[in-house]
């Protein structure tokens, strides 16, 4: 009796302790990762159930019978669905998964450089997952800027799928060089969440930046594609996407592969003589600066370039965001992001997003920042007037100072 | 079982004892000290582990004891109850007292130095900690910071060796802390406070910077280098600053 009573509690001893032995091994082994995808961009590609009850309502409005309008409908919906999924994978052939990516030979991304950055983190012996460890928080899988801190952080994480970026060494509306995407990896963005990852080896900032570049250009492929898919606006066959696939893919190629010929070379000036020649280009800078006629500084930066000028506008991602909501009831809740209006900059933190030095400076108002209202001035002012300017500009945090010593200040604007 | 269970507990201090003993040889103990209070720092820090060490083997040994001796199994006497020992209670409670008293008052010197006997010199640099990097800015050939001369960078600070070496500490957003394992340094940066920060680092070489105060979730990728050089490499480091920054073209 005594014996078969320690026997069972010995054999439920037993029993627990295999159940944890099977949980712990679960815990070490996870539970198969599930394979990770691109998902496409619902501002560019909504939804069926958005498209057709956009539709839907358009169709109501014209007061058609209501046979008509669902016959459309179902049309459409089968229209779309099938064109959605033809889109889908022609993406995925053409640019892989994020674990595996695949670069198609005529876009000229370097296939090991992502190799090193896409995929998991946390596989021995190899450089890997170098996106998932530093930018995906943020910047996303897709690289639409809906990582899962984007929504505390003010201004949010770029999106990369519009192949626009704002702090570039290119003219306007030009892609940047891989070095300008490099340097904002190395320096950061100061005034923004983008820190600087300076003490990466380049060899990881390399992979970083081609990574980069190849999620932009596949979120204008999807964008461009889309637009084209819309055009012809019935069921696409095969052939039919092959062949907008490859113009789409060679225009978007083209763009990046042109970027290093249209990098803004400032034309160079003497240096000043003397303090008065200085004094004399910050005052000509600040009367350009004022002048609403020409180059309208003031417009948004204010009279004082305290960024007060009263002008409300929009970056063109928060503009997509604002149009495709306002044709697509309910996307606003798919899209996490609340709309905010550009803030035109404050000249007098001592804070330059895009770089503190002169020629970074000359560039933002010659070529404008790409993606929002700052506009090119490259060809409403001569060189030496930009160069005034960017005087004028850079000794606005220290305006007080010239007039009398500076008190000790400890609380000051960020960085 | 019976017995069992004691040697079992008998485990924790042997074991707690080898991993102490391990760690130095694979190389997981103190960073290396290259600063001129850092010794002092670890004086203390040895002290408090062999006292602590010892207090802790002697806990556990006695609780091994009474364990081993009072078994249930083995022991078949009646259990007896004590209202325990006054004077003893007094013995046990004066003892840690006088110890700590002794700590604070020995501690006091090391502490002056590092907090208090501020170095008669200007900062060398302002570090501002934000979310998740370390901002520098040198004071430029003025001396003064916040002039149109001042040198930026981030997340590498370069600094002479053998010199006292000054630097304000200020944060942007939240409480960072600014870590050189190598200088024994820790200090908390806090929102809205500047607070002065000194070392003199004793050999040439590139040292960690790291936030040891959890500031958010990217606290992990707060890091940056320390660049303890020679006088002539310090300049030309500034040098170089200065004509990056200034670069028209």
């Amino acid at each position: 009796m005594r014996v078969a009573q320690t026997r069972n509690v010995w054999r439920g001893s037993m029993a627990a302790t295999a159940a944890w032995a099977a949980a712990v091994c679960l815990m070490l082994t996870g539970c198969g990762q599930p394979e990770v995808e691109f998902k496409l961009n619902r501002l560019i590609v909504p939804p069926v159930s958005m498209v057709v009850q956009s539709r839907e309502m358009q169709l109501v409005d014209q007061n058609l019978p209501s046979a008509e309008i669902s016959e459309e409908l179902s049309t459409l919906r089968n229209t779309y669905l099938h064109n959605e999924e033809m889109l889908n994978s022609a993406l995925t052939a053409v640019f892989g998964t994020p674990d595996d990516p695949y670069a198609w030979p005529g876009l000229g991304l370097d296939i090991q450089k992502l190799r090193m950055a896409a995929g998991p983190t946390g596989v021995r012996g190899v450089t890997r997952g170098l996106y998932r460890e530093h930018c995906v928080h943020c910047h996303g899988i897709n690289g639409d800027g809906l990582g899962p801190t984007a929504r505390f952080l003010n201004p949010y994480p770029r999106n990369f799928q519009m192949g626009v970026f704002k702090f570039t060494s290119t003219n306007q509306g030009r892609k940047p060089t891989m070095e300008d995407l490099h340097r904002t990896l190395r320096e950061g963005i100061p005034g923004t969440a983008m820190p600087s990852f300076k003490l990466q080896s380049p060899a990881e900032i390399d992979a970083l930046a081609e990574y980069v570049k190849y999620l932009a250009i596949r979120g204008e492929v999807q964008n461009q594609l889309m637009t084209a898919i819309e055009g012809i606006g019935d069921p696409i066959d095969e052939g039919q996407l092959a062949e907008e696939l490859e113009v789409v893919l060679q225009l978007v190629a083209n763009t990046w592969n042109e970027a290093e010929d249209h990098v803004v070379v400032p034309v160079q000036r003497p240096p000043f003589r003397s303090e008065q020649e200085r004094l004399a280009s910050i005052e000509r800078g600040k009367q350009i600066f004022l002048n609403a006629g020409k180059a309208n500084c003031i417009g948004c930066h204010g009279p004082t370039g305290l960024g007060d000028g009263g002008q409300v506008d929009y970056d063109v991602w928060t503009k997509l965001q604002r149009d495709q909501e306002a044709r697509f009831p309910g996307l606003a809740q798919l899209w996490p992001l609340p709309v905010r209006p550009s803030e035109p900059r404050n000249l007098h933190q001592g804070i330059y997003r895009g770089g503190r030095r002169p020629v970074d400076l000359y560039r933002r108002i010659f070529a404008g920042i790409k993606g929002t209202p700052m506009p090119a001035q490259g060809q409403t002012l001569k060189p030496d007037e930009i160069w005034s300017v960017v005087d004028y500009v850079m000794s606005l945090p220290y305006e007080h100072e010239q007039a009398s010593p500076a008190p000790p200040s400890v609380h000051r604007a960020g960085l | 079982m019976g017995r069992f269970w004691s040697l079992l507990f008998l485990l924790v201090p042997v074991l707690g004892v080898a991993a102490f003993v391990a760690a130095p040889i694979y190389d997981h103990w103190l960073p290396e000290d290259w600063s001129a209070h850092g010794r002092q720092i670890d004086r203390l820090w040895y002290f408090i582990l062999y006292l602590t060490g010892a207090v802790f083997v002697a806990t556990e040994v006695v609780l091994f004891w009474f364990m081993w001796k009072y078994d249930g199994a083995t022991n078949t006497q009646p259990a007896a109850f004590t209202h325990g020992s006054h004077n003893l209670e007094v013995v046990w409670t004066l003892i840690p007292a006088a110890t700590l008293l002794f700590i604070a008052i020995m501690q006091m010197s090391a502490w002056e130095e590092a907090k208090m006997q501020k170095p008669h010199r200007p900062a060398l640099a302002r570090v501002t900690a934000r979310q998740f990097e370390w901002r520098i800015q040198y004071p430029g050939p003025d001396g003064q910071l916040d002039t149109p001369d001042d040198l930026h960078a981030v997340n590498e600070l370069a600094v002479p060796v053998d010199e006292e070496i000054v630097i304000d500490l200020e944060s942007m957003d939240v409480l960072h802390s600014f870590f050189l394992p190598n200088m024994r340094v820790k200090q908390d940066a806090v929102p809205g406070s500047s607070i002065p920060v000194w070392f003199k680092p004793t050999r040439v070489g590139e040292y960690d910077i790291v936030c040891a105060e959890l500031c958010g979730w990217g606290h992990y990728k707060m890091k940056g280098r320390l660049y303890v050089l020679s006088r002539p490499e310090y300049e030309q480091w500034l040098e170089n600053l200065r004509i990056q920054q200034e670069a028209t073209q």
